[in-house]
């Protein structure tokens, strides 16, 4: 298996160096502006999930944690209830265990994701990024009317958020058609969360802090396969890894 | 509290101890037995992964309880079933857990919790729950080296620092920015500079003898930021500033020369322009006077212009024009006075075609001439009255050219008469005459050379002078007198005399300018006493 796997990356290694060498950009510089907006992409992202986490929401969890009637977007119920911790004490908010890419299989630590090959990781990266078009227009319209004191900052955020994530999925797609087949190949992740995040204002806050953690989590993957690239496709450039 | 017992045991043996030890051995067993509970709650402190690949999680224990106590951290993990204790207390040190890569899942969520137990009881944590991703913090840079480097005579600082420890591989996986701050030694302000994924920094804005302080942290993948790097120290030496002095003399001297020509060019700017921009020549006309022509004045003008013009004087050509040859014999026959200044007064241009019509003229009747010259000089006054009224322009110099006509003599118009030919002296004096052969024309008279019998003449002269006269064959008209002659010579003579009157008559006939005198076509005079003076012939002048 895993000898398959290297040569079928080896394999594909070659691919890609002919490929880039016939073509006019090369991919290494299309990886390079790839990494660097899904860099940019992760950033806001990780910005927006600080600037929830205010301190007026340390209230607002503990008496999530007492009422234990959040209604909760999820595609698969939740784990983490165990005996073995008692409820009390516990703050339920909704963990990314339950997002809607949770789904795909991911490499999840360094050895798997050096251990993937170039075009499962671009595929990956592609699906990551489409899965979220979708739940990107349903944030965009909650913050809008989000009751929170940084709602105008958030909306910015949130804008800017998709006009990288569509720029990005657009030259990924370029990518893809210069690294082969296999890289084509996307997994479907559709969003079934509606088109509405809440009725209270309570559970539209949780429900936004929740998708924008997936969000996180999301974008980090996707950087991280990128940037895993990059360094791949650029040995050369010892500056890229 | 069992030793507490067995002394007691042992001092009963020893009967009749002291009772005072007893009471204070009861005290202190009462008081240790309340000591003993369970541990006390143990606080998860954090976790922290400093390069993705692992992380450590630290927790504070609570209050023992007395008895020893031993803490247990227990986690749960996203994609794992069931709860699995730390791996590993030790690396980290006390109080910790670390979990190395094989443990080490990122995207994952984590369930971690630290449990105390002792003989009394376990008393769990608070959990915390996290993803590897979340608590990323790298540690600090390491080896931040500061060196003062020169660039084009101005000193700046180098820093220079190197990756966190345990971050060595460079397979993509991470992605380390940087962030530095300098501050002046005795200053509280920090200034921040961000360096990206550069493991160096230029800062040139530095004061050359003051001390700086300088730290560097980063951050992994925006994760949160590292803890900032030992400070580090560094003294900019005082560059001694020899260059500018040496700079600013060479300038010096160069703008010597410069200003130098500057002032000589300007000083002689005259020179300059003249020869840079040479003067045109203006217009010049000689007589013109330009202040005279801008006045407007053209009658001055003219006349200035006339002035320098140096005009050939008028005596001259009047005096070409009017002089003609003057006979005289000597003083006998000199013009009375007033003749004279009738002479002098009527002088007139005679235009050239008047001349030999002029001589034929004779003068008043009331005037007896016996001179031939006074006839021809009468004749010419004549005709020079006749003619005033043609005179020329400038009439000033008509005046003053009539003094000297008489002294002058003719050189255009008149028929020269050599004196030596025809001189007849007459009663000693000589008489210059022809006779005139033929008219041609109105003013070309053939003179006719003849031996004209000088005795004749002489006789005739001698006769006219003593007693000269003759006797008068016939009149005609107011002025014509026939004379007869006593021999025949006087009637050729006469009629010679009546040709020439013929000639004369007919000169004037065709002279429509002749006024008054005109008529005297006679060649005689008449005299008072009935006696015609014989006057010779005139000679053709």
């Amino acid at each position: 298996m895993a000898q398959r796997r290297t040569n079928g990356s080896k394999l594909l290694m070659t691919v890609l160096c002919v490929v880039a060498a016939c073509r006019a950009v090369p991919v290494t510089d299309l990886l390079d502006r790839a990494s660097q907006r899904s860099d940019r992409l992760h950033s806001l992202s990780t910005m927006l999930t600080q600037e929830l986490k205010m301190p007026e929401m340390a209230p607002l969890c503990l008496t999530i944690s007492a009422a234990f009637s959040v209604q909760v977007v999820t595609n698969s119920p939740s784990r983490l209830q165990d005996s073995h911790f008692p409820p009390i004490g516990r703050v339920i908010m909704p963990r990314p265990a339950m997002c809607h890419t949770s789904s795909l299989q991911t490499p999840n630590d360094k050895e798997q994701a050096l251990q993937v090959s170039e075009s499962d990781l671009l595929s990956l990266a592609r699906s990551l990024l489409r899965a979220w078009v979708d739940p990107l227009l349903v944030l965009s319209s909650s913050a809008n009317t989000l009751p929170h004191p940084a709602q105008n900052s958030i909306s910015n955020k949130i804008q800017e958020l998709q006009e990288h994530s569509k720029s990005l999925g657009d030259g990924l797609n370029v990518l893809s058609g210069k690294m082969g087949p296999a890289a084509q190949t996307m997994s479907l992740l559709p969003y079934r969360g509606g088109n509405d995040l809440g009725q209270d204002k309570i559970s539209k806050l949780i429900n936004f802090q929740f998708l924008l953690s997936c969000l996180r989590r999301d974008s980090h993957k996707i950087d991280s396969f990128l940037k895993v690239l990059r360094c791949r496709a650029a040995r050369m450039q010892p500056e890229m890894c | 509290m069992l030793l507490l017992l067995l002394l007691l045991r042992f001092s009963g043996a020893g009967v009749r101890m002291k009772g005072g030890l007893r009471l204070v051995v009861l005290l202190m067993l009462s008081v240790e037995s309340s000591s003993l509970s369970p541990p006390g709650k143990p606080v998860l402190l954090g976790c922290r992964s400093p390069e993705k690949e692992t992380f450590t999680c630290w927790w504070k224990p609570g209050l023992d309880g007395g008895l020893p106590t031993v803490h247990r951290l227990y986690y749960e993990r996203e994609q794992l079933e069931g709860t699995h204790e730390c791996p590993d207390y030790r690396s980290a040190g006390s109080n910790s857990c670390f979990f190395d890569k094989n443990h080490t899942y990122i995207w994952v969520d984590y369930h971690v919790m630290v449990e105390a137990s002792n003989a009394l009881g376990n008393v769990p944590s608070d959990p915390l729950k996290f993803d590897v991703m979340e608590i990323v913090r790298p540690y600090a840079p390491e080896n931040v080296t500061l060196m003062v480097e020169e660039k084009q005579e101005s000193p700046y600082l180098h820093i220079r620092w190197k990756h966190p420890s345990n971050t060595v591989s460079r397979s993509g996986w991470i992605t380390i920015k940087y962030q530095l701050r300098v501050k002046q030694e005795n200053s509280n302000d920090w200034k921040n500079y961000t360096s990206g994924t550069q493991m160096g920094f230029s800062l040139y804005s530095i004061h050359p003898g003051a001390v700086y302080e300088v730290q560097v942290r980063c951050t992994l993948d925006h994760s949160s930021w590292s803890e900032w790097s030992n400070t580090t120290f560094v003294k900019i030496p005082n560059y001694l500033q020899n260059e500018r002095p040496f700079g600013i003399l060479v300038s010096i001297f160069s703008t010597i020369p410069v200003v130098a020509a500057l002032c000589v060019l300007v000083t002689k700017r005259k020179y300059v322009k003249r020869f840079l921009l040479p003067p045109v020549p203006g217009p010049k006309i000689r007589g013109v006077d330009v202040q005279l022509l801008k006045s407007g004045k053209s009658e001055d003008v003219l006349g200035a212009l006339i002035v320098n013009q140096n005009f050939p004087p008028m005596v001259a050509r009047k005096d070409q024009m009017e002089e003609y040859l003057i006979v005289s014999d000597g003083g006998e026959w000199l013009l009375p006075a007033p003749l004279k200044s009738q002479k002098k007064k009527k002088s007139s241009f005679i235009p050239a075609g008047f001349h030999l019509d002029s001589q034929c003229k004779e003068s008043t009747p009331s005037q007896v001439q016996e001179n031939k010259d006074e006839m021809k000089s009468s004749s010419n006054l004549e005709q020079k009255q006749e003619f005033s009224g043609i005179n020329f322009a400038a009439a000033d110099l008509q005046k003053g050219a009539s003094e000297n006509f008489m002294q002058r003599l003719p050189n255009s118009g008149y028929v020269d008469i050599q004196r030596q030919e025809n001189i007849v002296e007459v009663d000693g004096i000589l008489v210059d005459y022809s006779r005139v052969k033929e008219v041609n024309g109105d003013n070309v008279f053939i003179l006719q050379k003849e031996n004209v019998p000088l005795s004749l003449d002489v006789q005739r002269r001698e006769e006219s002078m003593s007693e000269d006269y003759s006797r008068v064959k016939e009149v005609n008209g107011d002025n014509v007198v026939l004379l007869q002659k006593q021999n025949g010579s006087d009637d050729s003579f006469c009629t010679e005399k009546g040709n020439r009157y013929t000639h004369c008559t007919n000169q004037t006939q065709r002279n429509p300018h002749m006024t008054g005198l005109s008529k005297i076509g006679v060649c005689t005079d008449l005299s008072s006493d009935g006696y015609v003076d014989t006057i010779p012939a005139p000679s053709l002048i």
